[in-house]
């Protein structure tokens, strides 16, 4: 079994994707542009992401429209037969989605496709959980089989995602359930699982015939450094086992192994960090940012002195000097790295890149506009809710 | 894309042996950017840094040494408008290219930072005794120059979020999600002025041709502000819902007008979704009592609406 689409068309697609971002960063002009695209055919419907997020939405009413009149259908039914029937209309959704929107009216996900692939994946779970009676180890076993195919003939990274963490769930829940030993062996599982996987997905994703899932498995290798960090940090081993495992600990204890977990939430980031900048890898590196950020977090968490500001302030500043140094230094190449622009990114934009930045500032300032405000009546409504 | 990719496109034609040596070089990441890494490390910088100059402020007002820190803050602040001031390029009502690839980040820091001193000056010598509100205008005015000086996007979506926040409009998707837009009371009737004031004016600015890539933002708030104050006002005044109705028809009617003329589809959406809901009350008041009927509904009217797209594909395929 293969994807569900025509390959020569992806490839097309891809690649006319990929020269549209090499003329919008100046690379080639609008002529060869033209060209490529002509050259590159593909047949697909795979409207812009705008129109997508709205055939989404209108499909899902849709959507919810069918099963409500199927639901007024069937209401009378028995629970056993309710089961049954559920399964039944997952699997219709995906053969009206296999056979009537991508192989007839070639669909690439448009919106339409999308919606109906959760529906189906979210009936046909449901469905199956509900005949097994939502034992766990099923409703499990149905999420990681249902979400991995759905995953690999539709190239839907969500579905990827909800696979992985099922099969994270799956580990977790069978170690949880084998008792106190392998309770405490957990974080190793998980590194000793997760590393191979993290390898073994960056080989697979120079394979030529894997390039149809490249975004993929690019879900899947994140999804797994960042497993095997959060294995390795000492602040979510400490809160889970006290949260999960009821290991209570007393003031001054620690958890066992305390020290490795420290050293591990030091050495993973900076590993990464190194492999990144090693092997000129966007992916490590962007994952390492975010993970050395966390572990910041982690030993402020437990050894913060109660001054959060002047952490802000400092860690603010310091980040800043970091970048406006490298700005500077990374202004002429240095072994191949430069800190000018080469291929615009398709998701940097400057007007959503704007919507987001004021977003998130835009409440920094309100809120403190408003905390100087006290308790200054009619305006308050205008500030921000106040909670920070 | 392939190494062999490229070559195949070479050998074909379709790109020169220059550009084919230079697209390469950055498929096999003989030159590597690392122009996005840095820019949101900088701007974690200083969204981290102008936070805590702001709880810091607050905390410590009043205590020895504030003096010294506000005299710091401002020499900050006026450092980055200097810089900004110093390398800036002569206003031109078109788009400018930053100077330096963290120039954007500079005038924003400033402009951050120029909210922690104007809001620490009024709250230390209490010179506007009625609140925040001429603060904000203040602020809203002073991000309105800047914008346009420096040619700063962000800041005019500061400048933007500020004026609203001075006519009592929360701009953030956040806070409709938690309700705290529409329980407001008499809140939407501003957000209905405020957005066809903003449209207004963007469209005047847009016909001047001046600083045509700022209308963009200028819409994006308007279309949002004014489409979800008469929606609020459907469900909050529901006697005369019907005349916030017409004014939501009329809105939609506006971004779709708009849509059609800049071909970008995110307005689309908001008049599709804005106007749907609308009706959709409507039709409930009338004639939609029975639950099959509601399900039927939805059946109907998003089909048609996914068919009607689908079938004008080409139109919808322009532009972007």
């Amino acid at each position: 079994m293969k994807s569900v689409y025509n390959q020569l068309w992806l490839q097309n697609l891809e690649l006319v994707k990929d020269a549209k971002q090499w003329l919008k960063s100046g690379f080639i002009s609008k002529e060869q542009y033209t060209a490529i695209s002509e050259t590159y055919k593909s047949q697909f419907y795979h409207p812009n992401f705008t129109i997508r997020i709205l055939l989404f939405i209108a499909t899902l009413v849709a959507i919810s429209g069918v099963t409500g009149m199927l639901t007024l259908m069937v209401s009378s039914a028995g629970e056993d037969a309710l089961a049954v029937i559920v399964l039944l209309y997952g699997f219709t959704a995906f053969f009206i989605l296999d056979r009537i929107f991508i192989a007839n009216y070639n669909h690439y996900k448009s919106g339409v496709t999308e919606a109906i692939l959760y529906y189906a994946c979210g009936l046909t779970i449901g469905g199956a959980s509900w005949v097994a009676d939502f034992d766990s180890l099923v409703v499990n076993l149905a999420c990681i089989i249902i979400l991995s195919f759905a995953a690999y003939r539709y190239l839907d990274i969500l579905c990827t995602i909800g696979a992985c963490l099922s099969v994270s769930y799956l580990i977790f829940d069978e170690c949880y359930e084998m008792g106190s030993a392998a309770q405490q062996s957990m974080p190793i599982v998980f590194i000793i699982i997760f590393t191979p996987v993290a390898l073994y997905v960056r080989r697979l994703k120079k394979k030529e015939p894997a390039e149809l899932w490249y975004n993929c498995l690019t879900a899947i290798e994140v999804l797994s450094l960042i497993t095997i960090y959060a294995a390795g940090n000492y602040l979510v081993v400490r809160e889970l086992s006290t949260e999960l495992m009821n290991l209570d600990l007393v003031e001054g204890e620690n958890i066992p192994l305390a020290f490795v977990f420290y050293v591990l939430t030091v050495i993973i980031p900076i590993l990464y960090l190194y492999l990144g900048i090693k092997k000129k890898d966007l992916v490590l590196l962007r994952v390492s940012l975010i993970v050395l950020a966390f572990s910041v977090f982690t030993f402020k968490y437990y050894y913060s002195l109660g001054y959060h500001e002047i952490t802000l302030v400092v860690s603010g500043m310091i980040l800043i000097t970091i970048a406006l140094a490298l700005f500077k230094y990374l202004k002429t190449f240095k072994n191949g790295y430069t800190a000018n622009e080469l291929l615009l990114e398709k998701w940097a934009g400057a007007n959503p890149q704007a919507f987001i930045i004021s977003q998130t500032l835009g409440d920094n300032r309100v809120t403190v506009d408003e905390s100087f405000n006290g308790g200054g009546g009619g305006f308050g409504g205008g500030g921000a809710s106040g909670s920070y | 894309m392939r190494p062999s990719q490229l070559q195949e496109l070479r050998d074909k034609g379709l790109i020169s042996h220059d550009q084919h040596t230079h697209l390469h070089a950055v498929l096999t990441k003989k030159i590597f950017s690392v122009f996005y890494e840095l820019r949101t490390i900088l701007y974690l910088g200083v969204l981290l840094f102008t936070t805590g100059i702001g709880i810091l402020i607050y905390k410590n007002i009043g205590e020895i040494g504030h003096l010294l820190s506000i005299i710091g803050l401002f020499a900050l602040t006026v450092g980055c408008f200097v810089y900004a001031f110093r390398f800036a390029h002569p206003y031109s009502d078109r788009r400018i290219k930053p100077p330096t690839p963290f120039y954007d980040y500079i005038v924003l820091l400033g402009c951050l930072l120029f909210i922690s001193v104007i809001s620490y000056v009024q709250l230390q010598y209490s010179l506007l005794d009625n609140g925040m509100g001429i603060t904000t205008l203040i602020t809203a005015l002073f991000f309105f120059y800047a914008a346009y000086r420096f040619d700063h996007i962000v800041v005019l979506s500061l400048a933007i979020t500020a004026l609203a926040s001075f006519w009592s409009i929360a701009i953030s998707p956040q806070k409709w999600y938690s309700g705290d837009f529409i329980t407001e009371s008499n809140h939407h009737n501003t957000a209905i002025i405020f957005g066809a004031a903003i449209g207004i004016w963007s469209y005047i600015l847009d016909r001047k041709e001046i600083k045509e890539h700022f209308t963009f933002t200028y819409m994006n708030f308007a279309s949002l502000v004014f489409l979800a104050g008469a929606l609020s006002g459907m469900f909050i005044d529901e006697h005369i819902y019907l005349l916030y109705l017409l004014i939501l028809y009329l809105g939609c009617g506006a971004t779709i007008l708009f849509a059609h003329k800049k071909k970008s589809f995110l307005f689309l959406l908001y008049a599709f979704v804005f106007g749907y809901i609308g009706t959709t009350y409507l039709l409930s008041d009338v004639f939609l009592y029975e639950t099959g009927l509601w399900f039927f509904y939805l059946l109907i009217s998003c089909g048609t609406f996914i068919y009607f797209i689908i079938r004008f594909k080409n139109y919808f395929k322009r532009a972007e």
